[in-house]
């Protein structure tokens, strides 16, 4: 496993500007997630590492080795597709010990190893099934398999989990977390949906316009984002406007007092998360307008007199709101985030 | 996606990239003109050099190689008028048979797709069967249905009381349309099946839940959706037409540019004309093809 | 044209009286009696000239005499008539020159198929219709060679690479059509990054995957090779005597039994080919899987 690297790429397809300055190290060991949405440069980012684009400009790095003009098959990566690609000519224990065959690896070894890898994965009988006998969840397990066999620098995930059903997700997604930090394994997760990449990985880069808006562990860009865009695309966000005065700022509906106001000067943004209000009396009212059960919880959007909308979510247990309430809500200022 | 950078780079960039790629797209590239290499190989030496050598025989002094320049040959086919009449026949007859096997091919996949009926699989079969057949087995095929023994002659012949040599048609204009529509019909079926599958049933349903027949429905829902492909099974099928020869050569009743083409050379070799016909016949073809195809997709078209 | 077009009064209320008349059923019945009515015209005279293939006489208004080898015999060279008229020598060289067009066929044909599956490139579409539609009809093909290869229009080579050529359109839509069904990119990036180079990725994983679709390119080209006629007929001048040519002597010379015998014989190389194309994925003589 390896340290990768990025330096300043930059990826141009003739006048459009797909990835812009990219810099950031995916740690030896960590899972990195890559998330934004469709056309933010996640793909070509993954396809830079695996060498399948040259970057217009800038230094893919494994370890200390430029690797930029080096091609895919020479750079020992592991590669996971949504559409898992196995080679259906080939039996599941060939797909899986193909790569050491490249690598020269002696028969029985190879054999050996890509056994006990689909054992690993819990499908150790289906050597000589074909891949294409195999169910969905079957066929991504050998995809990872024949992925890890080469014990790649860095492992690359395409989406691998769209197309299963939420079920199947939920338990893969643990399966494979697990294993990867069992064997140490550095890798890229791209993905469109951000709940799996917070499921799944230590930290996360969240692109837009083929640029990094943030990067940082799953916590830190949840309740901590940098700026709206990441607010918005991580989870669900009221992002509140005001003009800061020393401490505190007028927001329209209420007024917040807080030192890390201190630090902005004129116009403030604040994040704050479904999860900040709540029901108090001494609050600012709303009323609800349409409130949705979410099981466990209740999301329901509610409107300030001056027309904003907000989003708010409750355990369901604690409170009791219908449609067309007026209620009064307070804001916990720990919940909110203040955007530098 | 690079036709800008493409563009400003020299000649000798592009080489040194194909021959020592540096970035994946450079190598692609050199893959892409590998791949295609072997096919442009072989059109080189097996039509493009052959079209230029026969262009050059149609203005050649002597018939027997290239030498000399004479415009005999097109003085020749511009005030002959048998050779304008050689070309109306091409057309006429080959679009009409087009039109024809057109209509059964719609006709055909139209029943393949929308109705069950037992062994379809074999049905498909036995419709594919005559494209495998070359044009001459094809006019045997209607010699054995309407030449003087065959058997709708005989058939006619049994309930009008008439001679059978007065009945057989094998040999005039109409026997040589069978043959034509023979050898059109599996073709243009096979184009249009391709886009029969893709034909949008929950349209043609919701169509005849308000109310529409069977032709309206036809008409308005799954037209429109099939025209890609009946343009396709056009193009296809009249280029096909255009190009029969053995079917004629042994029927002999209508004269045709192909059949016209092999007289020349058989009878006294004409090469310079046969040349000549053989060139319009190429660009006609070739115009032909590339005017239609802005109608169509390219990837409906099949054969 | 745009869907207004349809909608002209005039049109409209045309179909709409015709579908008045026409009852659903009533379209069924016209639309199946179409097929049969087409598959009875196509296969009628194939089995008829089968069957009197088997007959004796052919004097009167159907064949017969049945059951009797005869023509089979003197087709087949077994009779008292000698080689002359067998179609052994022949077809045995028709067959070899088809295999020839046909291994052409493989060399050039799935290399181009796939570039133009798998990638975009400048000019693709036209290189596309130029692999994928018949360049030149058979006979004026024949006449170009005449004059480009006067030493060997006619020979072993000229026919091979005359078959190739005017081929070589089944061979590209077969083969695409296989392509089409894959996930080329992806099939190919997974094995470029498990370390196979991209010729041996191209070998070992591409190929092998569409072995359907270019075996029924393969049988498609070799059956239509076996018995090309028209370019053949232009270029051939000694020599052995193609398959296609030895057919065409005997429907213009030959007694009408002993053509049927002999038209059979490929009827019979058809047959096991549509059986093998079967058995691939592919109904009949269609460039598209049915999978």
């Amino acid at each position: 496993m390896a340290e990768v690297t990025l330096e300043k790429l930059h990826k141009r397809y003739g006048d459009e500007t797909a990835v812009e300055s990219l810099d950031f190290t995916v740690h030896d060991g960590e899972t990195l997630g890559v998330v934004g949405p469709s056309g933010c440069g996640k793909t070509t980012t993954l396809r830079m590492i695996a060498g399948f684009e040259t970057p217009t400009d800038g230094v893919v790095r494994f370890d200390s080795e430029d690797v930029t003009h080096v091609p895919p098959e020479k750079r020992n990566v592991g590669l996971v597709f949504q559409s898992y690609a196995l080679f259906n000519n080939m039996s599941v224990l060939a797909n899986v010990a193909f790569g050491l065959k490249m690598e020269g690896v002696g028969k029985e070894e190879r054999r050996e190893r890509a056994q006990e890898l689909l054992d690993m994965l819990g499908i150790g009988d289906l050597g000589d099934r074909s891949p294409e006998s195999l169910s969905g969840g079957q066929q991504q397990r050998v995809g990872l398999a024949r992925a890890l066999a080469i014990e790649p620098d860095i492992l690359l995930l395409d989406e691998p989990m769209t197309g299963l059903d939420a079920k199947l997700k939920t338990r893969l997604r643990t399966e494979m977390s697990n294993l990867l930090e069992e064997l140490g394994v550095t890798a890229l997760y791209v993905t469109h949906d951000q709940e799996e990449a917070m499921a799944m990985c230590d930290r996360i880069a969240v692109l837009n316009d083929g640029h990094i808006e943030q990067i940082g562990t799953p916590d830190t860009v949840y309740e901590q984002p940098a700026n709206t865009f990441v607010a918005n695309f991580i989870g669900t966000s009221n992002v509140l406007r005001g003009k800061a005065n020393g401490d505190s700022v007028d927001l329209g509906f209420t007024r917040v007092q807080d030192e890390r106001l201190e630090a902005v000067n004129g116009e403030a943004t604040l994040i704050a998360r479904p999860e900040a209000f709540d029901v108090d009396d001494d609050g600012f009212e709303a009323q609800v307008r349409d409130v949705h059960y979410l099981g466990e919880r209740i999301q329901a959007t509610a409107e300030l007199p001056d027309g904003t909308d907000l989003t708010l979510k409750f355990d369901s247990f604690d409170r009791q709101v219908s449609a067309d309430d007026v209620v009064s809500l307070a804001l916990d200022l720990d919940d909110v985030h203040v955007v530098d | 996606m690079s036709s800008q950078t493409h563009e400003t780079e020299t000649f000798t960039a592009v080489a040194t990239a194909l021959i020592r790629p540096e970035t994946e797209q450079e190598r692609e590239r050199r893959r892409i003109v590998v791949m295609c290499l072997p096919f442009f190989v072989l059109a080189t030496f097996a039509a493009f050099i052959p079209l230029v050598v026969m262009a050059r025989m149609s203005v050649s002094a002597d018939q027997f190689e290239n030498s000399g320049f004479s415009m005999e040959a097109w003085y020749t086919l511009a005030t002959e008028s048998v050779y304008l009449t050689v070309a109306w026949n091409t057309l006429w007859f080959a679009t009409l048979a087009t039109v024809a096997s057109v209509i059964f091919g719609v006709g055909i996949s139209h029943a393949l797709e929308k109705y069950e009926f037992p062994f379809k699989g074999f049905v498909v079969s036995m419709i594919s069967f005559p494209i495998a057949l070359p044009g001459i087995v094809v006019a045997f095929m209607i010699i054995v249905l309407l030449g003087r023994q065959g058997l709708l002659t005989h058939t006619v012949a049994f309930f009008t009381g008439g001679s059978p040599l007065d009945i057989a048609v094998a040999t005039t204009v109409f026997g040589l349309f069978c043959g034509y529509v023979y050898s059109l019909i599996p073709r243009s079926t096979m184009v249009l099946r391709g886009t029969y599958t893709e034909v949008n049933t929950d349209a043609e349903e919701a169509a005849r839940a308000l109310g529409a027949g069977s032709l309206r429905t036809f008409y308005h829902v799954t037209l429109p959706e099939i025209r890609p492909g009946v343009v396709a099974a056009f193009i296809l099928t009249f280029r096909s037409a255009l190009a029969i020869f053995g079917t004629v050569l042994v029927l002999q009743s209508l004269n045709v540019a192909t059949l016209r083409i092999d007289r020349e050379i058989a009878v006294g070799f004409n090469s310079q004309i046969a040349g000549a016909i053989g060139l319009i016949y190429f660009a006609f073809i070739l115009a032909f093809t590339f005017v239609s195809l802005r109608f169509t997709e390219t990837d409906v078209v099949e054969i | 044209m745009s869907e207004d077009v349809h909608d002209t009064a005039g049109g409209q209320g045309v179909v709409a009286r015709i579908d008045g008349l026409i009852a659903g059923p009533t379209a069924k019945a016209v639309v199946l009696g179409m097929m049969v009515f087409v598959l009875l015209l196509l296969m009628v005279p194939i089995v008829f000239t089968f069957v009197a293939s088997f007959a004796e006489s052919a004097a009167g208004a159907l064949p017969s005499g049945f059951f009797t080898l005869d023509n089979w015999r003197t087709v087949l060279g077994l009779g008292d008539y000698g080689v002359q008229t067998s179609v052994g020598p022949g077809l045995a060289f028709s067959a070899m020159l088809a295999t020839g067009g046909m291994v052409l066929n493989i060399i050039i044909g799935v290399p181009i198929a796939y570039a133009l599956t798998r990638y975009n490139f400048f000019a693709r579409d036209w290189i596309n219709a130029i692999a994928i539609l018949p360049l030149v009809p058979g006979i004026i093909l024949g006449v170009a060679f005449l004059r480009t290869y006067p030493e060997n229009a006619g020979s072993a080579l000229g026919l091979i690479v005359g078959y190739a050529l005017l081929k070589s359109p089944y061979m590209v839509l077969t083969v695409q059509s296989s392509f089409q069904s894959m996930d080329l990119q992806q099939l190919e990036e997974s094995s470029r990054s498990l370390g196979a180079s991209w010729p041996r990725t191209f070998l070992t994983v591409i190929v092998p995957n569409a072995k359907d679709g270019i075996i029924a390119g393969s049988i498609i080209c070799w059956t239509l090779a076996a018995a090309e006629f028209n370019f053949t007929y232009m270029v051939y001048a000694r020599g052995p005597r193609p398959f296609s040519l030895f057919l065409f002597e005997n429907i213009s010379n030959a007694p009408y039994l002993q053509s049927a015998a002999a038209i059979s014989v490929y009827f019979l190389i058809v047959v096991a080919a549509i059986t093998v194309l079967q058995l691939v994925g592919n109904r009949g003589f269609s460039t598209s899987s049915d999978r």
